[in-house]
């Protein structure tokens, strides 16, 4: 099933993520290492299932890492609104992700409304949405929409900011 | 019996006062929504809505999840005829036979046999579920840690080999959620595990969190990074939504076979809805006078796997309600509400809270009967939530991610983590792992870690006490199964397939 096309050239992108793993199983397994236990109670202490996950993680990421020198390529998922003969395209991940590292710096201090707003805007342009006139009152909208709903009605807390809310 | 059908009416009692009805309608409605709409689905509707049910009473909750649940299957399968793109996997074969229907102008009858039969298979595996549930819930009273221990691992194993292509990148995705559960305060020897030396991180990474950020903000990166530029042919509703003579003659026969045949294998620790529909597919092509009709829209090749799909989605709750174990991402998440709740679904909820329990399966009639009312003539309306440009479906799936998450307690650190998770969703997504191991490990992770140590504990630290009693010796030799089977098969199809090229080239 997940034979790529190409069987002799490394995809790298498949390397780094099959790394990752490894790294991740390393991350589990040091820390499991690292609990302190009584002897007694070892076998049914806190250790158990942190070892077992870091191991399981570094079979894994060997596993793949081995998968990935021979040219095995993961096949990526199938979803609406996919093209799915195109090549992952960086560029609006990046835009996205932009807009989320903002909108985690902005929320405490714009407020949620505000804040929100921008995402909707950011997410949009990552989707090439571009007319600014377009998604900023729909965005707007939505956000008040939605806070006016969570605190009037739900008595959930969202910051005002800078609104007179 | 006798017992069952009273419980049943005490639970209809429940289901139906006004507030419930109310419930079940909210519920039914959003998941019609949220199953037609792509980029959000039942598991992420549901996870998005436990902060705001936190203050909910718990049977109201779980009347609406449930028709979220079951309305998110009715949705699923009119995208899936109306656009010739198959979303979630259970859908794909009604995408094939209900597309080219649609195709044909034959889109009405499509979408109400599809309907009709998700009516009719939901109610058949509802009624099987009411029954079954009982004496399997009695059954599971009979089980130690250990045997608890040995069902979560073939539910592991078994999820594992069933989603997705690679079972590698299944095991991986499963481990990563396993270990996602571990971070926090051990419960039992309350030492910190994995915090970083936070203060955060010593209650744990939220279950809300790690859903939200998989399921929206990863699929949200997903898809932006290979985005279909041109806009979607919607294919018009054309015919009458009152099937003919001859499409009733065909279709009932399909619903009902589906049913018989989606509720076991939903039931079982194999869930999910996908194998289900194929078999379903499979068999009404076999059965079909008019085989030649099928992938040109065989109306049998959708009331079969339409009703296969609903009648798994029931059989889905029968292991989450009698035994707590969930086969889907949909039911993991619904365990994690029950938690939330205080409640640990099992043998013991039949007794200790069986308002909520009966009132529950109910509200599965009531909501079925509603999402038949709400699909037929309606139709129309629903369909127009296709036609929403997708940049702002989209950036609004974010906003509300963002606020079901920044909710729960105004934390930056929790946003922070909810990007951090949805870019690893992202990657997963690229390249080929699927997100539900990772979600189901790390919900039912803890509850296995529980039983494991609850069954050494009771052995003093024996370890074959996981395989001397007969029944969790049983379930893992299954679970072994689970893993080996299909590696075997593999290694076998690709042997006989380079048997045929060589002689393709000897030749």
């Amino acid at each position: 099933m997940e034979l790529g096309a190409s069987r002799r050239r490394v995809p790298w992108g498949d390397l780094l993520v099959a790394l990752g793993v490894l790294a991740l199983g390393g991350f589990f397994l040091q820390g499991a290492l690292a609990l302190r236990v009584l002897p007694s109670y070892a076998r049914i202490g806190p250790r158990f299932f942190p070892i077992l996950v870091g191991v399981a993680l570094l079979v894994c990421g060997v596993a793949l890492v081995a998968q990935a020198l021979r040219g095995v390529r993961g096949v990526p998922e199938d979803a609406e609104d996919i093209d799915a003969g195109a090549q992952a395209d960086w560029v609006p991940v990046a835009v996205i992700g932009a807009t989320l590292a903002l909108h985690a710096l902005l929320v405490g201090r714009l407020g949620f409304v505000l804040s929100t707003t921008l995402l909707f805007m950011g997410v949009a342009l990552g989707f090439d949405e571009r007319r600014v006139w377009r998604t900023a009152p729909v965005g707007l909208a939505l956000s008040l929409a939605v806070y006016l709903a969570f605190t009037k009605l739900l008595g959930l807390r969202l910051p005002a900011g800078v609104l007179p809310l | 019996m006798i017992e069952t059908l009273e419980a049943l009416l005490h639970g209809f009692s429940i289901a139906l006062t006004w507030q419930n009805l109310l419930w079940a309608f909210l519920g039914v409605t959003l998941g019609t929504v949220v199953g037609i709409l792509p980029g959000i689905g039942p598991a992420l509707t549901v996870a998005l809505l436990l902060p705001v049910t936190f203050k909910l009473d718990p049977i109201a909750s779980f009347i609406m999840f449930a028709g979220i649940y079951y309305g998110g299957m009715y949705g699923g399968s009119t995208t899936s005829i109306l656009l010739n793109t198959p979303g979630e996997s259970a859908s794909i074969i009604t995408a094939i036979e209900g597309n080219q229907m649609a195709r044909r102008g034959r889109g009405a009858a499509a979408l109400a046999t599809a309907a009709i039969g998700s009516f009719v298979a939901g109610t058949i595996a509802t009624a099987l579920l009411t029954f079954l549930a009982p004496p399997l819930a009695r059954l599971g009273l009979a089980f130690g840690p250990a045997d608890y221990f040995a069902l979560m691992v073939l539910a592991f194993t078994t999820v594992t080999a069933v989603l997705g292509s690679s079972l590698l990148r299944g095991l991986t995705s499963l481990f990563f959620g396993i270990g996602l559960g571990l971070v926090g305060i051990d419960l039992q020897s309350g030492q910190a595990r994995y915090t970083l030396g936070t203060l955060e991180l010593l209650d744990g990474i939220s279950v809300i969190i790690v859903a939200v950020g998989l399921f929206a903000v990863g699929e949200t990166l997903y898809v932006a990074s290979r985005y279909r530029r041109a806009p979607q042919d919607v294919e018009a509703i054309k015919g009458s939504i009152w099937m003919s003579r001859e499409e009733w003659a065909r279709s009932w026969r399909p619903w009902i076979r589906g049913a018989l045949l989606g509720f076991p294998l939903g039931g079982l620790p194999a869930g999910g809805a996908e194998i289900p529909t194929f078999l379903s597919y499979g068999l009404e092509k076999r059965l079909s006078r008019k085989p030649e009709e099928f992938g040109k829209g065989a109306i049998e090749g959708v009331a079969g796997p339409e009703a296969a799909n609903n009648a798994a989605a029931a059989g889905v709750l029968v292991p989450l309600l009698t035994l707590g174990i969930p086969t889907s991402a949909t039911a993991a998440i619904m365990l994690a509400a029950f938690q939330q709740f205080g409640l640990q679904p099992g043998p013991l909820l039949f007794t200790r809270a069986p308002d909520l329990v009966w009132g529950l399966i109910a509200s599965l009639y009531v909501g079925n009967f509603m999402l038949l009312v709400l699909n037929l003539p309606l139709v129309g309306i629903w369909v127009r939530l296709l036609t929403i440009p997708r940049p702002l479906l989209y950036a609004g799936i974010l906003v509300f991610a963002t606020l079901g998450v920044y909710s729960l307690g105004n934390s930056v650190v929790d946003l922070i983590t909810l990007y951090a998770i949805g870019f690893v969703g992202f990657l997963m997504r690229r390249f080929g792992f699927p997100v539900a191991p990772a979600v189901i490990g790390m919900i039912l992770g803890p509850l296995a870690e529980q039983q494991f140590r609850r069954a050494l504990s009771i052995s003093q630290g024996d370890y074959s006490v996981f395989f001397t009693r007969p029944l969790s010796l049983t379930l893992l030799i299954v679970a072994a199964l689970a893993l080996v089977v299909p590696v075997l098969l593999d290694v076998r199809a690709k042997r006989a397939q380079a048997r045929r090229e060589g002689a393709a080239q000897a030749g």
